[in-house]
C-alpha cells in the first residue's frame, strides 16, 4: 500500500518515451489508485460510523448532511460533463479533502482517543487523497488539459470553517466528520468512475 | 332559623300530631329573636362610633393603625386618638394614623369623633408585623450551567434590631408560569442594607423555557410579639434565550455523574416528531412553542464519544451530546522515589475509570507544599489500567517533600498526599558496565557504573556468582556512594581455573528497593597448583609380572587449572625411582615390577606446578578367609556394608567389574574412609540386568587386604532366554526332563527357581495359554532348588501327548517359555493281556468243543449225519416244520425226493474241462463279481449229486504239480446229461447242472421234474447228501461264495449244501493263500456262530 502510495504521489517521476502508452499507464494507475481509495473510503466511513455511538451505526438512521465550507457533493450533472472537467473537479474536492479530513482527525482524537485504527485511517484518507489528486492533475496534464493549479486558499479557508464549525459542539462535529467522511467517500468513486472513462477498456 | 321558618311554614300538619311539641319549640324561638333583637340594638349602637381598631407594623417602630369610621363619618372626618402610655398623648388624626411602637403590654386608645368616644385597649400582641415587599435588584442566568442568579436587598437599615429572615423564593417556568420550585433562604438583619445573592441551578436548560422568579420574606423577631406574617411576593422577574430562530439542542456536551437526571431540550420553530438517547425512542415532554424536551433518567456511563441525543423534525435531524462519567477516584498507590537523588519520580494509580476522555479527561497536578513548586500532568491519554507518573526536580538541600497530587475533571476534583524523605526512597537504575579483572587466582576486582549522586547515602550492592553446575552465591556489599557513579570491589574466596558468571544489583541504605539486575559478566580465574594428588589404584597383570597403576582425573576444584601430565614414581626401602610421565589424558601406566613390596606416587602436574603425591603399595595383603556373597542394589546404585575393623588405619577401597569381563577386572574403584561401615556404590555405568563384582579392600599400614568379594547386580531383571531342557526318558506314565543352566548374561540377575508346567496336548492343538492364569488343567511345579537340573513327571497316562513348559525366574521377574510335545510309551502288558485273555477263551472253548464232538461223534453222525439220512432226523425238514417255515429264503432246505446219481468223476488234465464244467455247475458260480476274484487257474467247481459215486484218480501226482484236479460228478438221468458243449446250453437250463440234484432219482415224469425245476430252482440248488462223510469240511460263511449271505442260495455247511466242495479240494489247496480264507480260525468260529 505505502509503496503503491510512494510511487503515485510523484506520478510524473517516471518518463516515458512513448506518449501513448505512458498516459494510459498512468491513467490506469490512477484509476486503480482511486478504486483502491474507494475500498479505504468505505471502510474508513464504516469505521467512523462504529465509532459515533448510537443512533449513528442504526440502520436508516440519516443524519443531516450539513454544508462543508469550499466543497459539495459532485453535481447531479457531473456525469455530463466532459471528462477533463470532470477531472478538474474530482481533483479540485480532492484538494479541498485532506485538511478538512486533518480536522476530522483531530476531533475524533478528542473524541475517540483510543480509537487508533480509525485514527489511522484518517491519516491516510488524508494523504490518500491529496496523492490522487496529484494523480489526477498529472493526468490532466498529460492530457493537455487545463489544470486547476495549486488551490491552497480554497482548501485552507475549507479547514478554518469546518474547525470553526467542529468546534461547536460534539454532535455537529461528530455529524460534520460524518459529512467529511461521505464527500470524501463520494469524491474517490467519483473520481474512479471518471477515469475508468479514460481508462483502457473503459466506456469512453 | 331554617328551621323555624320550616316550622312555620307548615304549621298545619304539626299541629295535629305535635301539638306538645310544638309549644315548647315556639318558646325557643321567642328567645332567639330576643337575642338577636339585643345584639343587632348593640350593634347599631357600635356603627355610630368608630369601631374595629387595627394595627400593623412592617419595620417595627411604627405602627399603622386604622379602624372603621362610624356611620356617617364622610371622608376627611377628623378624628381625636388619645393613647393612655405612661403619659396621655392625643392626637388628631383622620381615619388611619401611624404612631409609634408602643411598649409591651396593654394600652388605653381613645377615639373621639364628635360626641361619640370609642375606648380601646391596645396590645403589642395585637399588631401585625407585615415586612414590606422585597424587590429584587438582579435577576441573570448562566445558560451553560443552567444557574439562576438572583440578588435583593434585605433593606436591613430599617429594623431597629438583628432579626432572622426567611426569604421564600418561587421559579416558575413556561409562559404559564408552572411553579417548579420554592425556597427558602435565611439571613439575618444586621441594621444595615444588605444586597443578598442566591443562585439556582435547573434541571432543565435555562433556554428551553422562560423561567420566572418572585420572592418574599418573614422576618423572626424575637422581641415582637405581634403576628408576625409575610410580606408580599415581589414583581417577578424572569429570564429567557433570545433564540436567532436556529434550532438547536440543549445542554450542549454536557458531563454529568454517571446515574443522574438530565433534561435535554430541542428549541426549534418545527415541530420534533422523535427524539432518541442513543438507540432509544423517549417520549416528549411539550414546552412553550414547538420546543420540546426529553427526560433521561439514571444516565449510565457514556461510551468514549459520549450518549447522543438526537431529535428529528420533519426534514432535519438535531442533537447533542451528554457524556456521563465519574469524578476522579483518589489517586491511588501514590508513590514517589527517586532514582538517581537528581530527579523524584512520583507514580499512582488513578483509581476507578471516569469514561471521559479527551478534554473530559482528568487532569492531574503534582503540588509540592514545601517549595510551592508544582508540575502538571500533560499526557493525553493512557491506557486504563497504566500507572500515570510524573517528574520533580530534586531542591538542593531539600530532603523531605510533601506531595499533594490533584486530580481534576469536570464532574470533580480528588485528592492525595505523600511526604517522603527522598534518600529512603532511592531505587538505583541498573548498574552498567560491569568489569571483572585479576587480582590472583582466587580474587577478582569488580566494577560498574551506577548513574545518580550518591555521595551523602551508603550503598548496598549484591554480587550473584555463578559457577557452572554449582548453587549460585550472593554476596551483600556495603559501600559509601560516590558522586562519579563508579565503584569498584574486590571479590574474593574463588575457585582458580573457574569460569564465574558475575551480575550486580544494588540498592541504599535504609533499604528501600533493588535496582534490576545487571548484565551478567563472565570470568574465568587464574590456574593454581592441584590441590591433591590422583585417586590411584593398581591391578597386577594375568600373568602377575607387571603391576598396572590407575587413577582418576582430578576434579575441577582439585586440579586448580589444566592438567598437563602425571609423574609416576616406584620407591622401595631402599629408593626412590621417577618411572614416567605419563600424559593426559591417559591415565593409567603399567610397571614391571619383582615380588617385592613397593610404594608407587603419582602426582598430577598442571602449568603452576605439581600436587601432593598419592601413594599405593604393589602388594596385597592375603586374606584365606573369604567367601562370596549375594548382593542387590537399589535401581541405581547398590549399598554395601561392613563391620568396623580397628586393625583399618587406612581407607577403604571398593572396586567392582562387570563380572563377564575378562581379567584384570577393574571398572571403577572407590575409596571410603576408614572409620566407615557402609558406602553407597554408584555409577553412571551401572546396568540393570548386569552381574557385578565387588571386592572390598582394607587399608593398614599402606597395604592392602581383600575383605569381602560380592556379587550383585544393582537391579534384578527378568531371565531372557529359557532354560534348555531335554526329555531324558518317558515311559508310559512318567516322563524325565533334564534342563541346563543358563548363562550368566542371559540370567540378569539371581536365579531363584523354575516353574514347570505340563497339560495334556497335541503339538499345533494345544496353546500354553494363560500359565499363570491358574487353568486347572496346568499342572505346575515350582523348582526352587537351583541346583536341581533334572525333574520326573509321574502319574501320567500312556500313550499321551504331553505339553512340557519350562521357565527360569529372577526376583526380576519371569523368564521366557520353552515348551516341548512328549508322547508317553504305550502300556504293552495291558494290551497284552487284551489280546491273550479272549483267545486263550476262544482255544479253551474251541478245545471243549473239539473233546466234546469227538466224544459224541457217534452221537453226532447218527443224528446229523447217519449213512443214510432219516428224513425224520433231518434238520431240514425240522427247519421246514417249524422254524422255517414261511420263509422263502430257506426254501432250499425242504426235502425234495432225491433220485440217486450216478457220479462219474472225471479227471482232466487240460482246463477246457474246468471251462466246461464251470458251464455246468450252477448259476452261483458264474456270477461275474465272483469269477472276478476267483483265479481261473485255481477255480474249481464242483458239482455234485450223491449217493454213487465212481471215484477215479487217474494221476494223484498232478496235486503237487499244481494242477486243479477236477471232479465232476454228472448225473446219469438221461435229461441232465453233461454236454460235451456246455456253452451251448447255460441258457437253456441255468440251473440244471449247478443247482441241487437229488439224492434219489424218483421216476417222475418230465413234466412234474420241469415243474420242480422251475419252482423251486433256489431250493435245488445246494443239497447234495455226502457220500464220504469224511470228507465232509465246515465251509467257511465268509468264503467267497459264502459271504453273498443276501443270496438265495444259503449254505450251511452241511452235506446238504452243494457248496461243501472244501470236502473235496485235495489237502494241498488248503494250504495255498487262496483257501486260507476258508480255513478254520478263531475269527470264523465267532463269526459262524450266530449261524449256528
Amino acid at each position: 500500500m505505502s509503496r503503491r502510495e510512494g510511487s503515485l504521489e510523484d506520478p510524473q517521476a517516471d518518463s516515458s518515451v512513448s506518449p501513448l502508452p505512458h498516459l494510459e499507464a498512468k491513467i490506469q494507475q490512477t484509476h486503480s489508485l482511486a478504486r483502491l481509495l474507494t475500498k479505504y473510503a468505505e471502510q474508513l466511513l464504516q469505521e467512523y460510523v462504529q465509532h459515533q455511538g448510537d443512533p449513528f451505526g442504526l440502520p436508516g438512521f440519516s443524519p443531516p448532511r450539513p454544508p462543508v465550507a469550499g466543497l459539495s457533493a459532485p453535481a447531479p450533472g457531473h456525469a455530463g460533463l466532459p471528462v477533463p472537467e470532470r477531472l478538474r473537479l474530482d481533483a479540485a474536492a480532492l484538494a479541498v479533502l485532506p485538511p478538512l479530513l486533518d480536522v476530522v482527525r483531530r476531533r475524533q482524537a478528542e473524541l475517540n482517543p483510543r480509537a487508533a485504527r480509525l485514527l489511522r485511517r484518517l491519516e491516510d484518507a488524508a494523504r490518500q487523497a491529496r496523492a490522487l489528486g496529484a494523480a489526477v492533475e498529472a493526468v490532466l496534464g498529460a492530457l493537455g488539459a487545463e489544470t486547476g493549479g495549486p488551490r491552497a486558499e480554497p482548501a485552507t479557508a475549507a479547514a478554518a470553517a469546518i474547525a470553526a464549525a467542529a468546534t461547536g459542539g460534539v454532535f455537529p462535529a461528530k455529524v460534520l466528520g460524518l459529512r467529511v467522511c461521505s464527500l470524501y467517500l463520494e469524491w474517490v468513486s467519483r473520481t474512479e468512475a471518471d477515469l475508468g472513462q479514460l481508462a483502457p477498456g473503459g466506456p469512453a | 332559623m331554617m328551621d323555624i321558618f320550616l316550622c312555620l311554614k307548615q304549621p298545619s300538619r304539626m299541629v295535629d300530631s305535635k301539638r306538645m311539641r310544638m309549644t315548647s319549640n315556639f318558646q325557643w324561638i321567642l328567645l332567639t329573636f330576643l337575642l338577636l333583637y339585643l345584639m343587632n340594638q348593640v350593634s347599631s349602637q357600635k356603627k355610630r362610633t368608630p369601631h374595629d381598631l387595627k394595627c400593623v407594623t412592617n419595620n417595627l417602630q411604627v405602627w399603622d393603625c386604622s379602624w372603621r369610621a362610624p356611620s356617617g363619618a364622610g371622608r376627611g372626618a377628623a378624628y381625636e386618638v388619645c393613647i393612655e402610655n405612661g403619659s396621655h398623648s392625643c392626637y388628631r388624626l383622620e381615619k388611619n394614623t401611624k404612631i409609634p411602637a408602643l411598649s409591651p403590654g396593654d394600652h388605653e386608645v381613645t377615639i373621639n369623633f364628635g360626641s361619640s368616644i370609642s375606648k380601646f385597649t391596645l396590645n403589642e400582641k395585637d399588631v401585625s408585623f407585615i415586612p414590606d415587599t422585597p424587590e429584587i435588584l438582579n435577576l441573570s442566568a448562566d445558560f451553560s450551567t443552567s444557574t439562576l442568579h438572583l440578588k435583593w436587598n434585605d433593606k436591613g437599615s430599617v429594623f431597629p434590631r438583628h432579626s432572622n429572615v426567611i426569604w421564600e423564593i418561587k421559579i416558575l417556568r413556561k409562559k404559564n408560569m408552572e411553579i417548579v420550585k420554592i425556597m427558602t433562604h435565611n439571613t439575618t438583619l444586621n441594621g444595615k442594607d444588605t444586597v443578598h445573592h442566591w443562585s439556582w441551578t435547573s434541571d432543565m436548560p435555562l433556554e428551553c423555557a422562560t423561567h420566572y422568579v418572585g420572592i418574599r420574606c418573614h422576618i423572626d423577631d424575637p422581641k415582637f410579639s405581634g403576628h408576625k406574617e409575610w410580606s408580599n411576593w415581589s414583581l417577578l422577574k424572569n429570564i429567557s434565550w433570545s433564540s436567532d430562530s436556529q434550532t438547536k439542542v440543549f445542554p450542549q456536551d454536557k458531563v454529568i455523574l454517571v446515574g443522574s437526571d438530565i433534561t435535554v431540550c430541542c428549541v426549534t420553530q418545527e415541530k420534533v416528531v422523535l427524539a432518541l438517547i442513543g438507540s432509544t425512542n423517549c417520549p416528549l415532554i411539550h414546552l412553550d412553542g414547538e420546543n420540546v424536551a426529553i427526560k433521561i433518567h439514571n444516565i449510565s456511563a457514556s461510551e468514549s464519544s459520549g450518549t447522543n441525543v438526537v431529535f428529528s423534525v420533519e426534514d432535519n435531524m438535531f442533537g447533542t451530546v451528554i457524556f456521563a462519567g465519574y469524578p476522579p477516584d483518589i489517586p491511588q498507590k501514590l508513590n514517589c522515589e527517586t532514582y538517581d537523588l537528581k530527579e523524584i519520580v512520583c507514580t499512582w494509580n488513578p483509581g476507578r475509570p471516569t469514561s471521559l476522555v479527551g478534554p473530559r479527561n482528568t487532569s492531574y497536578t503534582l503540588f509540592e507544599s514545601f517549595s510551592g513548586k508544582c508540575v502538571r500532568y500533560k499526557r493525553a491519554e493512557v491506557p486504563t489500567n497504566e500507572s500515570y507518573q510524573l517528574f520533580f526536580q530534586m531542591l538542593s538541600n531539600q530532603e523531605i517533600y510533601n506531595f499533594t497530587l490533584n486530580a481534576r475533571n469536570p464532574l470533580g476534583q480528588s485528592e492525595s498526599t505523600l511526604l517522603v524523605n527522598v534518600t529512603e526512597k532511592v531505587h538505583p537504575h541498573t548498574p552498567t558496565s560491569v568489569k571483572v579483572k585479576d587480582i590472583n587466582s582466587t580474587a577478582v576486582t569488580l566494577s560498574w557504573h551506577l548513574p545518580g549522586n550518591f555521595a551523602k547515602i551508603k550503598l548496598l550492592c549484591q554480587i550473584e556468582i555463578n559457577k557452572t553446575n554449582s548453587v549460585h552465591e550472593l554476596r551483600n556489599i556495603t559501600m559509601k556512594g560516590v558522586e562519579n557513579s563508579s565503584y569498584l570491589i574486590a571479590v574474593d574466596k574463588l575457585n582458580p581455573y573457574t569460569i564465574y558468571t558475575f551480575r550486580i544489583r544494588c540498592s541504599t541504605k535504609p533499604f528501600w528497593k533493588w535496582s534490576k539486575w545487571s548484565n551478567e559478566k563472565q570470568y574465568l580465574t587464574t590456574e593454581a597448583i592441584p590441590s591433591k594428588g590422583p585417586d590411584t589404584w593398581r591391578e597386577w597383570s594375568s600373568d602377575g609380572k607387571n603391576l598396572i597403576i590407575y587413577w582418576k582425573p582430578l576434579s575441577i576444584n582439585e586440579a586448580n587449572g589444566k592438567i598437563l601430565s602425571y609423574n609416576v614414581s616406584c620407591s622401595s626401602d631402599e629408593e626412590t625411582q621417577s618411572l614416567s610421565e605419563i600424559l593426559d589424558p591417559q591415565h593409567k601406566a603399567e610397571i614391571q615390577l619383582d615380588k617385592n613390596d613397593y610404594i608407587i606416587s603419582v602426582v598430577a602436574k598442571n602449568s603452576v606446578g605439581s600436587s601432593p603425591p598419592s601413594k599405593i603399595a604393589s602388594m596385597e595383603i592375603p586374606n584365606d578367609d573369604l567367601k562370596i556373597e549375594q548382593a542387590v542394589g537399589m535401581g541405581n546404585g547398590i549399598l554395601l556394608t561392613w563391620n568396623y575393623d580397628p586393625n583399618m588405619t587406612c581407607d577403604y577401597v571398593i572396586k567392582w567389574c562387570n563380572s563377564s569381563r575378562s581379567e584384570p577386572c577393574l571398572m571403577d574403584w572407590k575409596k571410603v574412609p576408614s572409620n566407615s561401615t557402609e558406602t553407597v556404590i554408584e555409577s553412571d555405568q551401572f546396568r540393570p540386568g548386569v552381574r557385578y563384582n565387588f571386592f572390598l579392600y582394607g587399608c593398614r599400614n599402606q597395604g592392602y587386604q581383600l575383605l569381602r568379594s560380592i556379587i550383585g547386580y544393582v537391579e534384578e531383571l527378568a531371565p531372557t532366554v529359557a532354560p534348555n531342557f531335554t526329555v531324558e526318558d518317558t515311559s508310559a506314565d512318567s516322563i524325565l526332563v533334564r534342563w541346563e543352566d543358563i548363562p550368566v548374561e542371559e540370567l540378569r540377575g539371581f536365579l531363584r527357581g523354575y516353574l514347570f508346567y505340563f497339560e495334556k496336548g497335541e503339538r499345533d492343538t494345544s496353546k500354553m495359554r494363560g500359565l499363570e492364569s491358574g487353568r486347572s488343567d496346568i499342572k505346575v511345579k515350582n523348582i526352587t532348588d537351583i541346583s536341581q537340573k533334572t525333574l520326573r513327571i509321574v502319574d501320567l497316562q500312556g500313550k499321551t501327548s504331553y505339553h512340557l513348559v519350562l521357565r527360569a525366574y529372577t526376583d526380576g521377574g519371569m523368564g521366557p517359555e520353552k515348551s516341548m510335545f512328549v508322547v508317553t510309551k504305550e502300556n504293552s502288558v495291558g494290551l497284552i493281556i487284551a489280546i491273550l485273555i479272549p483267545v486263550a477263551v476262544a482255544v479253551i472253548v474251541g478245545v471243549v468243543t473239539s473233546i466234546l464232538c469227538y466224544r459224541k461223534r457217534e452221537w453226532i453222525k447218527e443224528t446229523f449225519y447217519p449213512d443214510i439220512p432219516n428224513p425224520e432226523n433231518c434238520k431240514a425238514l425240522q427247519f421246514q416244520k417249524s422254524v422255517c417255515e414261511g420263509s422263502s429264503a430257506l426254501k432250499t432246505l425242504e426235502m425234495n425226493r432225491c433220485t440217486p446219481n450216478n457220479v462219474e468223476v472225471l479227471e482232466t488234465r487240460s482246463m477246457v474241462p474246468k471251462t466246461e464244467d464251470t458251464e455246468i455247475i450252477s448259476a452261483v458260480a458264474e456270477r461275474p463279481e465272483d469269477s472276478s476274484d476267483v483265479e481261473p487257474e485255481n477255480h474249481v467247481v464242483v458239482s455234485y449229486c450223491p449217493p454213487v459215486i465212481e471215484e477215479e484218480i487217474a494221476n494223484p501226482g498232478a496235486d503237487e504239480a499244481g494242477g486243479a484236479s477236477q471232479v465232476i460228478y454228472i448225473d446219469i438221468q438221461s435229461m441232465y446229461q453233461p454236454q460235451a458243449k456246455p456253452e451251448e446250453e447255460p441258457e437253456n437250463d441255468p440251473v440244471g447242472g449247478a443247482g441241487y440234484k437229488p439224492q434219489m432219482h424218483l421216476p417222475v415224469t418230465s413234466t412234474v421234474e420241469d415243474l420242480a425245476a422251475e419252482d423251486d430252482l433256489d431250493k435245488t440248488a445246494g443239497y447234495r447228501p455226502q457220500a464220504n462223510v469224511n470228507t465232509w469240511n465246515l465251509v467257511s460263511p465268509d468264503s467267497p461264495r459264502s459271504t453273498d449271505s443276501s443270496s438265495e442260495i444259503v449254505s450251511f455247511g452241511s452235506p446238504c449244501s452243494i457248496n461243501s466242495r472244501q470236502f473235496l479240494i485235495p489237502p494241498k489247496d488248503e494250504e495255498s493263500p487262496k483257501s486260507s480264507g476258508g480255513g478254520w480260525s478263531f475269527t470264523n468260529f465267532f463269526q459262524n456262530k450266530p449261524n449256528d
